[in-house]
């Protein structure tokens, strides 16, 4: 009896094994061909040179419950000097994975280093505990996991910009071909929510089903409920935002232009209207987890930290693109198309950097200089599904 | 509400970045020890062998113990991915397979029982959609899968790293460092209760 038992062990084939094998395989070449000898010495700290001429600042009023009205104060600038950069992501500073897509399609990138392509992609999102995400590319919408097996699929127009409800994730949110349309998480239930849309990315509200910011095509930002289609407020049409963010909370939505930003609450009430008084525009931005700070990206070539009611500059350089926060709020990671490097900043204790080098060469499909540099599409969780 | 939904493909195609692993007549006439240096010195062909060679049971392994395709291929993957990274510091003296397993087994117990608490924190969110069906399993699969869940985590690594990489008790001790009376303690209860469960599920 025993040697059934056994037999039927040493017999056992898994599933799918010569599938896996050949994922795996992928994977595994791509980080052996990556490897490096271990570098003669040890990277020390990056200095930080801190030059005394003032530049004019901006300080942007804080998301959460800040008094109405901002003021301007000096900015420090702080120099970073970024070392060489590694030349393999060996690993991540902060716990979480990296989401990102570009003309390689999209992946994620684990905290160990180790790294997962989704599909010939051109856009994802997490959901909310990063247990799924969702991906566009021309026609189609789907939600993977993350391993890229797709879960759900449907065809709409020109499809892009797909969100999450948070904290839920039984909602997503995405444009298509100048239309606003709501799906359910399990991919039921897709439904017009709106026409005549901005091509900005729309907005939950945290915490609140299912209310959703927009733009339309005239400048106006509205906020819908996403299944009844109630219209719950809007502003007057005007200058188009670049972007819409909603505090942690809900309580205050942040819309931001190119030389400004205003706050609502979350009734529609103006509370506060900034204008930058630099010559560059807000051209990224993105609120940190626990929505006490915001990174802002000005012309493509600075970004800003901003929290309690001070700013300071993390980062200048030329061709700088998005932000993404690490899930416990410790790190910046800033993507730089122009140096072909992602470079993570530690923004709470003692400051520290690490850039890593090449990323257009591991992410992409063959081709190279700033345009084919991925998008960052977010960095996520660490209590979620698979290791983090 | 109207939907359009399309069939939902078998899997998201991937975007083969190398050279596939092309199935060859397996090369038994070089050792592990000459592979893992051909690998190091910059053998691409060294490292296929050494992949191929031991993949499958690997993977198996992380099958039989966490019963989710899926999270063990991630568990597989991983693990040759973190001998990768260590290739340059592994002891040639050693063989290379048990160093394998113990990653895998190892991180495979984790994620079994990270799940067993993760279940207790996903209430409100999809965990479950609507999802492809799992690929086929062999003859004896169903029935082995199905009677292993019977066992703990720890009772699923000893008895599938003794019947499954045909490791002996003392190997298994060195590998999830542990008391090799508990080992031998484990594998005789481990194989008892799939004895019994596959009794159970096919009585003849």
């Amino acid at each position: 009896m025993k040697t059934s038992a056994t037999h039927r062990l040493r017999e056992f084939r898994a599933p799918d094994e010569a599938g896996a094998e050949q994922r795996a395989w992928t994977v595994v070449r791509t980080a052996y061909l990556e490897r490096e000898p271990a570098p003669a010495r040890r990277r020390a700290h990056p200095s930080l040179r801190l030059a005394t001429a003032p530049v004019a600042a901006l300080i942007l009023a804080g998301l959460l419950l800040s008094p109405a009205g901002a003021t301007v104060r000096r900015l420090i600038r702080h120099a970073l000097d970024v070392r060489p950069a590694a030349p393999a992501l060996t690993s991540l500073p902060a716990p979480g994975r990296i989401l990102l897509s570009g003309p390689g399609g999209s992946w994620t990138v684990a905290a160990d280093g180790s790294i997962r392509h989704l599909g010939a992609w051109q856009q994802a999102s997490w959901s909310p505990r990063g247990l799924f995400v969702a991906v566009s590319s021309g026609n189609r919408l789907a939600a993977v996991d993350p391993r890229g097996n797709v879960r759900w699929a449907i065809a709409r127009p020109s499809i892009s910009d797909p969100r999450w409800y948070t904290p839920s994730g039984y909602r997503v949110a995405y444009l298509s071909a100048g239309t606003l349309r709501v799906i359910a998480g399990d991919g039921t239930g897709d439904h017009l929510l709106a026409t005549g849309v901005a091509p900005v990315a729309p907005a939950w509200r945290p915490g609140h089903p299912y209310q959703l910011a927009y733009v339309t095509g005239r400048g106006r930002v509205v906020v819908r409920d996403g299944d009844t289609g109630e219209q719950l407020w809007s502003t007057r049409p005007g200058a188009r935002p670049r972007q819409l963010v909603w505090s942690t909370d809900g309580r205050r939505l942040m819309v931001l232009f190119a030389h400004g930003a205003r706050t609502y609450t979350a009734a529609g009430r103006l509370l506060t209207r900034i204008a930058w008084p630099l010559r560059e525009s807000v051209t990224g931005a993105a609120l940190s987890p626990d929505g006490a700070s915001l990174a802002l990206v000005l012309g493509h070539d600075q970004v800003l930290l901003v929290r309690a009611g001070a700013s300071r500059e993390l980062l200048a350089g030329v061709g700088v693109g998005d932000v993404s926060w690490s899930p416990d709020g410790r790190w910046l990671l800033v993507a730089w198309p122009a140096a072909d490097q992602w470079v993570f900043l530690r923004v709470t204790g003692a400051p520290h950097v690490t850039a890593v080098s090449r990323i257009t060469q591991r992410f992409s499909d063959g081709g190279d200089g700033p345009h084919a540099f991925p998008d960052l599409d977010g960095w996520c969780c660490t209590a979620a599904g698979t290791a983090g | 509400m109207s939907s359009s939904v399309e069939a939902v493909p078998a899997a998201a195609e991937s975007l083969t970045i190398g050279g596939e692993l092309r199935r060859r007549r397996p090369s038994r006439t070089r050792s592990e020890h000459a592979l893992i240096g051909g690998a190091l010195a910059g053998s691409e062909a060294d490292l296929a062998a050494l992949f191929r060679r031991f993949w499958p049971r690997a993977y198996r392994t992380a099958f039989l113990i966490v019963r989710d395709h899926a999270a063990a291929e991630d568990i597989a993957q991983e693990a040759f991915l973190a001998a990768i990274r260590r290739l340059d510091r592994f002891d040639r003296r050693r063989r290379f397979e048990p160093w394998l397993a113990a990653i895998v087994a190892n991180r495979a117990i984790d994620w079994t029982r990270a799940r067993a608490s993760r279940r207790e924190s996903t209430a409100g969110e999809i965990v479950e959609l609507a999802s492809p069906a799992d690929p086929p399993m062999g003859r004896y699969s169903q029935e082995v899968l199905a009677a292993i869940g019977a066992l703990s985590p720890e009772h699923r690594a000893v008895v599938v790293l003794r019947y499954v990489l045909e490791y002996s008790p003392g190997e298994i001790a060195r590998v999830l460092e542990l008391p090799r009376g508990t080992v031998n303690s484990r594998l005789r209860r481990g194989l008892d209760a799939l004895e019994a469960a596959l009794k159970e599920l096919d009585p003849r």
